[in-house]
């Protein structure tokens, strides 16, 4: 990766365009932009970008087969920009291979945390993956299996572990209920959110400091849950 | 009619106008010593009579003639046969004979036309019902089935069927009684068309097992067919009315939604606007606290825009029913965090008290929208209840199948006469100019909750409004699976 991210802006709207060109360059990343869905495949072919921004009303073919294609050859971070707001649209790009979803309007520091997220987790998947990850008072290490609150040991089951280490191991990504089922569960466990209510909220009275309003631990309802970790 | 009167059988009638003539014979040669031959014919009229009177003119004929042999062959001498020999004899008998004939026919004609009267009163009756059952309907199956039922009864049929067809000869209504009869493979007995003015109808098709429809029974039928039709037509006219009247209300809805939606539109549009052009115009500097404020307007402003269209399209997909909740099972208390997560700057100046235990149950909802009825009614809440006021959230299951959820504020009440109407599209119950944004939020509300099988209204509380509406706690019948099937919690290899 050059000094300068470099980010490829796949969208229709050329206002939209404009404006995420400015923002992104006066944000010190380098900025490529596509209008049509083929052509934003071609340029991230020629040139593989380090993060991509994809809109899934593209005019030739949807944005949900973009990440499709992408995901034949490459697993660069996609966060997909929509006007799309239904969690059944949401689920669908990101069981495509998205890694974040952010429905138009959007603020721009949203998305600016995002773009950081995804290039966190790239430099991660290069490097040597994190051993401890923490989120405010709690600490997790992932190689040892320990869980502390305020230095304190909090003691989980094997199960609690597993669905915490997953959602730690991919902090700041937006997890959809399937995705989460079936890696601590498994594959015949696809479905079964109420497994998830009930580890999640063991996790959270465990964990956070007031269960009723996470920050760990985020909610995306009808979608999946947000790990938020510390930077 | 003639069966209501026994001995049913014409045969049966003879052999009881026979044998009250003998009966009465039997009696007379008892005491015949007595009797003067006048005396006698006199006496002979009784069983004449009796039998016109009672089973008509026939057997009172046949009673005439039987009456007149008995009387030669026992009373006129030369006794014990049939011949007479004295002219006053001769006499007497022809006169028995013709007084007997003309008595007979003269109480048949009455009996039969007593009879008439009696049928036509009948037939009437009939009519009569048949109308005042009709009156009023305006439901096509309603009067088909009261046709077909009234038929069955009128005329003692076994069964009655009454198909309508619509333009294109296809089936829209068909009845049959009795509903147990199975449909027969025979031909109906009688079929009559149901005629209007627009054409053919339908048919009314009658089974019945006795003798065929008499003329009068025939004429009743047919009248019953025509007043049907009259009353499938009258219904026809009612509900193009109807239906008129529902066009012009929902072209007096669309504009009302036009002129609505430009309003409300354009307002935020205005204030983004006006902000922005004094910021890009150096009118006010960006980093002055004038133009902070004025950056957080246009924020804000934007954010209501994009809630309006937001409501526009979710209004339009619970109305062209795609609005299909994606079941879950869900923390009741989560989605109300989450929903309020966001809300959190508005709610601010409020009370906001949770009363929600946390061992209730899952429920099978899309969260996102159950997020959304919880944010309309919350924002609603905010709208209308003062600063400072309590805004509470509780729930509680009425039984296995249900839950009744409740968001309470301190705002004003509302007329009884509109809380019904609250949830009604582009209803609001205060003047429009008071509080913006509301139109729509309850109305979605309802979708939502309507969609997932619950029920929602609002009631004035003595401190307040409180919204209700009810949750289903089973999913195709279920519960919740408790644990998962192969329970992974044993210490993993790293």
């Amino acid at each position: 990766m050059s000094a300068q991210p470099h980010i490829l802006v796949i969208d229709d709207e050329p206002q939209i365009l404009r404006a995420l060109r400015t923002i992104l360059t006066e944000k010190q990343f380098r900025v490529t932009t596509a209008s049509r869905g083929e052509e934003g495949l071609a340029l991230a072919a020629a040139n593989p970008p380090d993060v991509v921004i994809l809109d899934l009303g593209l005019p030739d073919i949807d944005g949900i087969e973009v990440c499709a294609r992408l995901r034949e050859w490459t697993q660069i971070p996609i966060i997909v920009l929509s006007v799309r707001d239904r969690e059944q649209d949401k689920v669908a790009a990101l069981d495509k291979g998205a890694d974040d979803y952010l429905t138009k309007p959007f603020a721009v520091q949203e998305l600016l945390a995002r773009v950081r997220v995804a290039l966190r987790h790239l430099t991660q998947a290069k490097g040597s993956p994190k051993i401890v990850v923490t989120a405010g008072p709690v600490a997790i290490d992932l190689t040892r299996h320990i869980v502390a609150r305020e230095r304190v040991e909090v003691k989980l089951t094997a199960t609690e572990f597993n669905l915490l280490a997953y959602l730690a191991t991919n902090a700041g990504r937006l997890l959809t209920h399937e995705s989460i089922l079936t890696h601590v569960w498994g594959p015949e466990a696809a479905g079964r959110t109420e497994y998830l209510r009930v580890f999640i909220g063991q996790l959270r009275k465990k964990l956070e400091a007031n269960p009723r309003r996470p920050r760990m631990i985020l909610n995306e309802p009808g979608i999946g849950y947000r790990f938020v970790a510390d930077d | 009619m003639r069966r209501r009167y026994p001995p049913s059988s014409a045969l049966a009638q003879y052999l009881l106008a026979l044998l009250a003539t003998a009966l009465i014979t039997a009696l007379l040669i008892i005491v015949q010593d007595n009797l003067s031959t006048p005396i006698i014919a006199l006496l002979y009229l009784l069983p004449v009579v009796l039998s016109t009177s009672l089973w008509g003119l026939g057997p009172g004929i046949a009673s005439a003639l039987i009456a007149f042999l008995f009387f030669n062959f026992f009373f006129i001498p030369p006794l014990y046969t049939f011949t007479v020999h004295q002219t006053r004899d001769v006499l007497v008998l022809v006169v028995f004979l013709l007084v007997a004939v003309f008595i007979s026919q003269i109480l048949g004609r009455a009996r039969a036309s007593a009879a008439a009267a009696t049928a036509r009163e009948r037939e009437v009756t009939r009519l009569y019902e048949l109308s005042t059952a009709l009156a009023g309907q305006h439901d096509q199956h309603t009067i088909t089935r009261i046709i077909a039922e009234h038929a069955l009864e009128a005329f003692q049929a076994t069964r009655v069927e009454l198909t309508l067809e619509g333009q294109e000869g296809e089936r829209v209504s068909s009845v049959r009684t009795p509903e147990s009869a199975l449909p027969s493979s025979a031909s109906p007995l009688h079929q009559f068309p149901l005629q209007t003015a627009r054409g053919l109808q339908g048919e009314l098709r009658l089974w019945r097992e006795q003798a065929p429809l008499t003329p009068a029974e025939d004429r009743l039928l047919r009248t019953f067919a025509t007043q049907g039709a009259l009353a499938l037509e009258r219904a026809h006219l009612v509900q193009a009315e109807t239906r008129a009247k529902i066009l012009e209300e929902s072209d007096r809805l669309k504009s009302a939604l036009l002129s609505s939606v430009s309003h409300e539109l354009r307002s935020p549009l205005a204030a983004i606007k006006a902000g922005i052009t004094s910021l890009s115009d150096r009118e006010v500097y960006w980093d002055s606290p004038a133009g902070t404020d004025l950056l957080s307007v246009v924020e804000e402003e934007v954010d209501h825009l994009n809630r309006l269209v937001g409501n526009l399209l979710d209004m339009s997909r619970i109305e062209s029913g795609a609005l299909k909740p994606k079941r879950q099972w869900n923390v009741l208390v989560d989605i109300f965090d989450s929903a309020l997560e966001r809300m959190y700057r508005a709610a601010e100046a409020y009370r906001i008290e949770i009363d929600l235990r946390d061992d209730l149950p899952l429920v099978p909802v899309d969260a996102a929208q159950l997020e959304q009825v919880f944010t309309n009614l919350v924002s609603n809440s905010l709208k209308y209840a003062p600063p400072g006021s309590v805004i509470s959230i509780g729930a509680c299951p009425q039984d296995d199948q249900t839950l009744l959820v409740e968001v309470r504020n301190q705002g004003p009440p509302i007329a009884e006469e509109h809380l019904e109407r609250v949830f009604d599209k582009f209803y609001r119950v205060t003047a429009a100019d008071r509080v913006t944004g509301t139109w729509l939020g309850l109305s979605i509300c309802k979708g939502i909750i309507e969609a997932h099988g619950g029920r929602i209204w609002a009631e004035n509380r003595p401190d307040g409004l409180a919204f209700k509406f009810t949750l289903p706690l089973t999913w195709d019948g279920a519960q919740p699976a408790t644990l998962p099937p192969t329970a992974p919690d044993q210490p993993e290899s790293p």
